[in-house]
């Protein structure tokens, strides 16, 4: 008989009467000698461990599992104010967002509520093209610098008129 | 067709009603179970001060995730399932030491003790015996890794079959008795440490 098998035999039923082939091989055998010593040991504890009363529930536990669930459930369930307030304020930025985006078509593409008309820009061109041209001729070239019409700048007409 | 008992019936409606967010319909339900859950956490934990918040702990759970609940199984054993696994994840946090009688025995009272499961039968054991034998295994039971604690539990405390323990911990009843072998073995090299003082 194999050692595995008696293993089998004396975890199913450890104080049971053995069969002789098992009793034989526990003879010869002394780590399954041993092996079914202490397993009824263990086995034993087993046993007085599942005669343990198991302690029972107190008086109104089903009730108490009912309000700890409606406790447990009122934190993770919203409370209808709460979306109410978050559904309003969803409404409000709604229309504020369609009033800016319908505000940003109607209104001209320059003016006081736009950036600055494109012609601004020219504006300040010339100067800054005539200082140019100033520290280009130098001092030394007064004649030409009377003589170079504005024109020769660059944009001097816009910033002409 | 033939008409489901009125208690199955009454389960079916109490689960349903549950699924659509009613705790008064789960509370009838936890009445009814309370007293398995309660046996298989203590057996579980060994705590009995413990136990009962544990047990409210796993009925919460359990609502709160009863619409994974799909009838393939016995609302029992489906409960036992969120029981274990709730014990499993408390029992991998916990693995502190007991002190018990017998690591308090003398070296001579354990042989003698050892001595009388050298046959088959050990007779009735003494009052003291018996409580030297429960608390060794209480402690190596609290040793074990969570696991074998969980599958020994459930057979050796709870007596279920190894079809229900399958069921409980959706394995093969095939598989259970490995586990279970080898949980058995595991507890007895774990004896064997004990005894020389590791």
């Amino acid at each position: 008989m194999r050692c595995e098998e008696v293993w089998t035999i004396l975890e199913e039923e450890p104080t049971a009467e053995f069969s002789p082939p098992v009793r034989e091989h526990l003879k010869v055998c002394r780590t399954c000698a041993a092996y079914a010593r202490d397993w009824r040991l263990v086995a034993a504890g087993l046993h007085e461990l599942s005669r343990e009363p198991v302690p029972e529930a107190s008086w109104g536990f089903a009730a108490r599992v009912v309000r700890r669930i409606e406790e447990a459930t009122a934190i993770l369930r919203p409370r209808p104010e709460f979306v109410e307030q978050v559904g309003r304020r969803f409404v409000y930025a709604t229309l504020m967002l369609t009033l800016v985006l319908l505000l940003g078509l109607l209104l001209p593409s320059s003016g006081p509520l736009r950036s600055p008309a494109a012609d601004d820009y020219y504006l300040v061109r010339p100067e800054t093209v005539s200082a140019r041209a100033e520290v280009a001729l130098g001092e030394e070239f007064p004649d030409l610098q009377e003589a170079m019409p504005l024109t020769f700048t660059g944009g001097s007409e816009r910033g002409d008129r | 067709m033939e008409n489901p008992r009125p208690e199955v019936a009454q389960e079916k409606e109490w689960i349903e009603r549950s699924r659509n967010g009613e705790p008064e319909a789960f509370g009838q339900l936890a009445e009814r179970y309370q007293r398995r859950i309660f046996s298989l956490v203590y057996h579980f934990i060994r705590r009995p001060t413990d136990v009962e918040d544990m047990v409210q702990e796993i009925l919460v759970k359990a609502f709160v995730g009863i619409r994974t609940y799909n009838y393939q199984a016995s609302f029992g054993t489906w409960l036992s399932r969120v029981a274990v696994n709730h014990c499993y994840d408390y029992l991998r946090r916990q693995r502190a030491a007991r002190v018990t009688y017998y690591s308090d025995m003398s070296e001579e009272r354990q042989r003698q003790l050892e001595s009388r499961f050298e046959q088959p039968d050990p007779g009735g054991l003494t009052p003291e015996a018996q409580i030297a034998a429960r608390d060794l295994v209480g402690k190596l039971l609290e040793r074990a890794k969570p696991e074998d604690r969980i599958i020994l539990s459930l057979k050796e405390l709870d007596g279920l079959s190894a079809d229900e323990i399958g069921e409980v911990l959706r394995i093969k009843p095939s598989n259970v008795k490995v586990r279970l072998h080898r949980a058995r073995k595991r507890m007895l090299k774990d004896l064997k440490r004990l005894r020389e003082g590791k």
